[in-house]
C-alpha cells in the first residue's frame, strides 16, 4: 500500500485503504454498517485534526478505539447476541470475497483465531502495516506483534492441514 | 518459514469485502463541501479551523434554539386547540382539521424527500421450543408446534445525509408442521 501523494487526494487514498480499515473495524463489530460508521468517524476525525495520512498507526488506533467504544456502548446488545449466537440463525455478512472453497475455508479459519492474533494478522496482511506501526496501534512491543503474527500463521497452517 | 510464506500468500489472495458505494459520499459530506478534494492539498491554517469550528458550533446552537422555540410554540398551540374544540362550531372544527391534515401532508412529503434505503437486517433467535404434537380441530393429521422467539433489527440509511434509522423489536413465531406417519 503506497501512501505517496495520498495527502493530495484523500478520495483515492480513502478508497484504497477503506476495505482494509473496514475489515479491521469488523474484528470488533459484527455489522458491516456499524463498521462503516466507525471507519467514517475515525477517518473524518483524523482528517480534521490535520494528521499526516502517512501516520497510519494513528488512524488504525483511532478506528480501534472507536470500535471498542462502540462495543462498550452496545455491550448489553452484544451480550444478548453473543448468548444467542450459538443457537441463532443470525445472518453475518462475510468479511471476504471468495473465489473458491479453499478461500472460504481459509477465511473461516481466520475467524477462529484469537482476537489478539487476528487483529495483528489483519493489519499486517490486508493493511500492510509494519510491525513497528502495529506495535504502536496496539501499545505492545514490536517483538510481541511479530510473535502474535507468527502464532497466527502457525495456527492457520495447523487448522488447514488435511487430517 | 517457507511454509508460512505459502500461507501468507494464500491470505493475500483473499480480498476484503468492498465498502458500500455511499461510504465515500458520506465521508465527503462529513468532511464538508461537495468537493473537499482540494482540502488535503490546501490545508487551512489552525486559526481558520478554530474559527470554522466555532462558526459551526454557533450555527448548531442557533438551529437547536429555533427548533426548541418552534416546539414550545407548537405545544402552546396544541393546548389552545384542545380548549377551543369544546366551544367551536362544526364549521371551524372542519377548518382546523383540514389545517392539521395539510400539516401532516407536508410532514409526509418531507419524509418522502429523504431517501432512506435499506442498509441491513438481522434476526437473532433467542429461544426455539418444540411444543410437541398437537391435534387441531378439523385436521386429520397431527401437527408439530414449534415456537421461536427472536429479535429483528432493521436498518435504513439516507445516502445523502448519512442519517440512519434502526428499528429493533422482539417477535414470536409459531410454526405448525404437518406430521405424517409411515
Amino acid at each position: 500500500m503506497e501512501n505517496t501523494g495520498c495527502h493530495e487526494d484523500w478520495k483515492s487514498c480513502f478508497s484504497e485503504i477503506a476495505p482494509g480499515l473496514l475489515l479491521f473495524a469488523r474484528q470488533w463489530v459484527r455489522s458491516a454498517a456499524d463498521a462503516e460508521d466507525i471507519v467514517q468517524e475515525a477517518f473524518v476525525k483524523f482528517w480534521r485534526r490535520n494528521h499526516d495520512i502517512k501516520n497510519r498507526a494513528l488512524l488504525y488506533a483511532a478506528v480501534r478505539s472507536l470500535a471498542l467504544d462502540f462495543v462498550r456502548r452496545d455491550s448489553r446488545r452484544a451480550r444478548r447476541e453473543a448468548g444467542a449466537r450459538a443457537e441463532a440463525d443470525e445472518f453475518v455478512e462475510p468479511h471476504f470475497e471468495f473465489d473458491d472453497e479453499a478461500q472460504l475455508a481459509l477465511a473461516q479459519a481466520v475467524d477462529l483465531l484469537p482476537r489478539e492474533q487476528r487483529e495483528v494478522l489483519v493489519m499486517k496482511i490486508w493493511n500492510e502495516l509494519t510491525f513497528v506501526e502495529i506495535a504502536k496501534v496496539l501499545g505492545i512491543s514490536q517483538n510481541t506483534a511479530a510473535s502474535r503474527y507468527r502464532y497466527a500463521l502457525l495456527a492457520l497452517k495447523r487448522m488447514l492441514q488435511p487430517q | 518459514m517457507s511454509d508460512l510464506s505459502e500461507i501468507e500468500n494464500e491470505l493475500r489472495k483473499l480480498r476484503p469485502v468492498q465498502p458500500s458505494p455511499i461510504l465515500l459520499e458520506r465521508v465527503a459530506e462529513a468532511i464538508g463541501g461537495p468537493d473537499p478534494q482540494a482540502a488535503f492539498a490546501g490545508r487551512s491554517s489552525a486559526a481558520a479551523r478554530v474559527f470554522r469550528n466555532w462558526l459551526s458550533l454557533g450555527a448548531g446552537l442557533a438551529a437547536a434554539a429555533i427548533l426548541l422555540l418552534l416546539t414550545v410554540m407548537k405545544m402552546g398551540d396544541g393546548k389552545r386547540f384542545v380548549k377551543e374544540v369544546s366551544s367551536i362550531s362544526p364549521g371551524r372544527e372542519t377548518e382546523r382539521a383540514s389545517a392539521a391534515r395539510s400539516e401532516t401532508g407536508s410532514m409526509a412529503e418531507s419524509t418522502l424527500r429523504s431517501r432512506f434505503l435499506p442498509a441491513g437486517a438481522t434476526r437473532v433467535v433467542y429461544d426455539a421450543r418444540d411444543e410437541g404434537l398437537q391435534f387441531v380441530a378439523g385436521s386429520a393429521q397431527p401437527l408439530r408446534r414449534l415456537r421461536y422467539q427472536a429479535r429483528q433489527t432493521l436498518q435504513w440509511r439516507d445516502p445523502a445525509t448519512g442519517a440512519s434509522i434502526r428499528v429493533s423489536y422482539p417477535s414470536e413465531e409459531v410454526l405448525l408442521l404437518p406430521v405424517s406417519g409411515q
